[in-house]
């Protein structure tokens, strides 16, 4: 097991840059998600820290030792391919076993680790089975299975559940994260699905136009995005694009809205405020007038029955905003209906335009 | 209704007409290298002395000894280097790989009368001469296109991730080829190798202007006795020669479909 | 996120060791004689027989000034129109029916009985013509049993012979190309054709014919280029009346002997057949 270090990681295709000066730091043993849009370059940096593509300028270090121009068979990683990749002429043993064979490994130890690596994935009893024989999740299991036998520094898993249906992509997050805290390897895994990036990482890395746009925990990223970008992708946000007055913006009708998180920023300046669907509450009364809660009034445009919650669309001077309600059992409000919006400014994150 | 029925089964009679007018020639003349009579006279009487006095000839025996030998030879070298020469059009992208990629046809295209007179006037310029040399030579020109051809179309199947994967657990260069990639184009390989045989096996033309006497191929020397005159003898050799070069066909077309795999 | 892929991949240096066996033996074996047969065309004498050589267009002036070259290419070039005519005429109902009538496993068996024979040796192959051809062959024969009166059929050694033995040669490629083809055309276009109230004839005119032009045209150059070069097809059903082009280029090397000649005129044959590709390929890129 070892930590990754990206330091200052550029990488270019002709005049297209794929990777514009990317640090970022995987300690030992943790679980990161590199998020992005299609063509972000999460996946070509995944490349680069595999080895199958070496960067323009830059370093790759695994457990302290520079990499960067090692090829990937030298670099002691286990990968799992979108498409599994598992090799169609070989047995789901052979598939585990071939990186322990080509290690020239003794037969004996190869079935051991083999059996036990099939056992971890709960599959100890298919060995025999060719890979057209699986299920997609199953599939999914031989490659982790393959990619883990040979005790590798890193695990690098690129979209690894993207080919699943939904209901087996859950099982498998859960399975995923058992085997990774079960073994303790770092883990480095690419994604645009933001809930899974949420769900199964302790850190989380946003990638745009091949720049990383926010590195932290889930949890930071999503209370405090630094960027309209990162507020946007991961999760939903209501923006407000306005001046900035210290600690909040006025918009262009004049409405002051404050807000608690974010770093303060020169009055006068364009910025934005973010706020989530979900921290803000709708009613149709005024209420109490407290000065301290951001207040704006609108009229429901459409509502969105979800079971478990609703979603308002509220039209405001222009702009339509969204707001999401758990259903307690109180009546639903009507579309059309005038609304009035409040939110703490604790919810809201003001974010310096650009 | 009733037309289509009709004219379904009229095309399916037009399509047995066609098959006879391709084996019936094939099938009389199988026929009459069993035949008693040397002049190809009825009524039929069986016989199989024609096949033994081949046994005698042995001009026709040394000639097909030539023959399969530099079949095999072309086969392996097609083979390797056929091979060889697509995995690099598979995994690499570089400049004039697209010319490459065409330079494979004008040995296809060409009529072998051009090429097989073009190679005589240039062996004999630098040195190389007629012979069997000269003529492996030629052979293996003619049916390496071919092979890259095959060969190809089976890598077209394959998907490079597993090459990548393969590395990604530790595996060289030549690991990911031996243990991964080839073993998925083996039926093309094969195919391949087959296609190599039948060409070099069958061919004419080119052998015919590379030759010399004694050194020759059977073809060569069949062509040589049909033109001193026909001989039940010649009809009992090409039968066998048909015979094994339809059976390779046969082979090859199990191992490769044509129009791709499935 | 395919750059990454294509750019790990990446290089003529490693491609350069595995292709260079290969196009090495291409070079030496087809590209350079191809090469030296146009340089030796323009010569009087092979260098190396020791004789004096000099440069010369006389090769060439051969061919313009003697009227028989000439008419010999254009008999050739006539050869090659009729054989693939027939070729078509035969080939593409027989390759309509395989791809639109037959199904399953019989059309798959009698496609490969199709295309069995055309790699089989052809020189056997034509030869085999000689048994069914000839006076007192088995077409005379056959034929005498059948008629009431006696008639004397002996086509051997004449210019249909010629034309059986090369459509019998060709006529699989012709079923091949079309219909490859020909089973990739939707069924739905044809009955959509047919719900539009067009007849089966017009339905064949004006969608079947067109989508298969391809098939047709690849077919026709694969079968024109080396009929437009055979000689040994004249030369065992043809004898004295199968003297071609292609016969006299064998001429000037197995018998003859003057190769400067020779030269000349495959460069000639050469010149004609890449023009004829040339014409036929633009049809065959939209369908490749």
């Amino acid at each position: 097991m070892a930590g990754v270090t990206v330091s200052n990681v550029s990488r270019s295709f002709g005049a297209h840059k794929a990777l514009d000066d990317v640090s970022i730091d995987f300690a030992d043993g943790g679980f990161y998600a590199l998020l992005g849009p299609s063509g972000s370059g999460k996946t070509t940096l995944l490349r680069q820290i595999a080895g199958f593509d070496f960067p323009d300028t830059g370093r790759i270090s695994i457990g302290g030792e520079s990499v960067e121009r090692v090829p990937v068979e030298k670099r002691r990683i286990g990968m799992v391919f979108q498409n599994y990749a598992l090799f169609p002429n070989m047995s789901v043993a052979d598939n585990v076993a071939f990186g322990l064979s080509v290690r020239g490994e003794a037969k004996t130890v190869i079935a051991t680790e083999v059996q036990r690596a099939l056992d971890l994935v709960q599959l100890g009893k298919l060995g025999g089975r060719k890979p057209h024989q699986l299920s997609g999740g199953q599939r999914q299991r031989v490659a982790l299975a393959r990619a883990i036998v040979t005790k590798p520094r890193v695990l690098l898993l690129d979209e690894p559940l993207g080919a699943l249906d939904k209901a087996l992509r859950v099982d498998m997050q859960i399975e995923l994260k058992r085997i990774q805290r079960e073994i303790g390897i770092t883990t480095i895994f690419v994604t645009h699905d933001q809930e899974e990036a949420l769900t199964m990482s302790d850190r989380i890395g946003i990638l745009r136009d091949g720049r990383l746009v926010q590195e932290g925990p889930p949890e930071e990223i999503y209370d405090r995005p630094k960027s309209e970008f990162a507020a946007t992708f991961l999760g939903d946000a209501n923006i407000f694009r306005g001046d900035a007055t210290g600690n909040g913006i006025r918009l262009a009708d004049g409405t002051a809205i404050a807000a608690g998180v974010g770093d303060r920023l020169a009055a006068g300046a364009k910025a934005s405020c973010a706020v989530r669907p979900e921290r803000i509450r709708i009613a149709t009364d005024a209420g109490t007038t407290d000065s301290n809660i951001n207040t704006l009034k609108g009229q429901v445009s459409k509502r969105i029955f979800a079971g478990n919650n609703s979603t308002y669309f509220v039209d405001r001077a222009g702009q339509t905003l969204k707001v999401i309600v758990q259903n307690t059992g109180a009546d639903l409000l009507a579309e059309g209906q005038d609304v009035v919006l409040r939110w703490s400014p604790e919810s809201t994150v003001l974010i310096a335009a650009g | 209704m009733m037309t289509t029925r009709i004219l379904e089964w009229l095309g399916r009679i037009y399509v047995w007409l066609l098959l006879a007018f391709l084996y019936l020639p094939i099938i009389i003349m199988a026929l009459m290298s069993f035949n008693a009579s040397p002049f190809y006279q009825l009524p039929f009487e069986w016989t199989t002395d024609w096949y033994a006095s081949l046994w005698q000839n042995d001009q026709l025996i040394s000639a097909t000894w030539n023959s399969l030998k530099i079949a095999v030879i072309t086969t392996i070298i097609c083979v390797v280097l056929g091979t060889t020469a697509s995995l690099a059009l598979f995994r690499y992208e570089f400049r004039g790989k697209k010319l490459l990629q065409a330079l494979l046809f004008p040995p296809i295209a060409i009529p072998w009368l051009i090429t097989g007179t073009a190679m005589l006037i240039f062996f004999f310029g630098v040195g190389i001469g007629r012979g069997l040399f000269a003529i492996l030579l030629g052979h293996v020109a003619l049916a390496l296109p071919y092979v890259i051809v095959v060969v190809s179309a089976r890598l077209q199947t394959f998907a490079p991730e597993l090459e990548e994967a393969a590395r990604s657990l530790g595996a060289n260069q030549w690991q990911v080829t031996n243990r991964v990639t080839l073993p998925w184009i083996m039926p093309g390989v094969i195919a391949g190798g087959l296609f190599a045989f039948a060409v070099s096996f069958d061919q004419f033309v080119v052998s015919y202007f590379l030759s010399t006497p004694g050194q020759t191929t059977l073809p060569v020397e069949i062509y040589a006795a049909i033109r001193k005159g026909f001989t039940p003898e010649i009809n009992a050799v090409s039968t066998i020669i048909i015979v094994v070069s339809m059976a390779l066909m046969l082979l090859t077309a199990r191992f490769f479909k044509f129009g791709g795999e499935k | 996120m395919a750059e990454g892929a294509a750019a790990s991949r990446g290089g003529l240096g490693k491609a350069l060791p595995l292709l260079a066996p290969a196009y090495l033996w291409l070079t030496v074996a087809i590209f350079l004689p191809l090469s030296a047969m146009v340089f030796f065309s323009f010569m009087t004498d092979l260098p190396l027989t020791g004789k004096p050589w000099a440069f010369t267009l006389g090769n060439y002036a051969a061919f313009f000034s003697q009227s028989l070259y000439l008419t010999l290419l254009l008999a050739s070039l006539r050869l090659g129109l009729e054989v693939t005519l027939w070729c078509v005429v035969i080939g593409y109902p027989a390759a309509y029916v395989l791809a639109k009538v037959l199904k399953g496993r019989s059309r798959e068996a009698i496609f490969l009985l199709v295309i069995l024979p055309f790699w089989s040796n052809g020189l056997v192959r034509i030869f085999s013509w000689a048994m069914v051809l000839r006076e007192g062959g088995i077409l005379d024969a056959a034929l005498n049993a059948v008629l009431p009166f006696k008639i004397n059929i002996d086509l051997m050694y004449s210019y249909p012979a010629v034309i059986i033995g090369l459509v019998h040669s060709y006529v699989p490629y012709m079923v091949l190309t079309c219909y490859l083809t020909l089973q990739a055309i939707d069924d739905s276009l044809i009955e959509a054709g047919r719900s539009l109230g067009a007849s089966r004839l017009q339905v064949l005119k004006r969608v079947i014919i067109p989508l298969s032009m391809p098939g047709l045209v690849a077919g026709a150059a694969l079968i024109f280029v080396p009929v437009v070069g055979s000689f040994m097809e004249p030369r065992i059903l043809g004898g004295r009346t199968g003297t071609f082009y292609g016969t006299v280029i064998e001429d000037q090397f197995v018998a003859v002997f003057n190769w400067p000649l020779g030269a000349a005129l495959s460069f000639i044959l050469l010149a004609v057949v890449l023009v004829i590709l040339a014409v036929a390929s633009p049809v065959l890129r939209r369908a490749a």
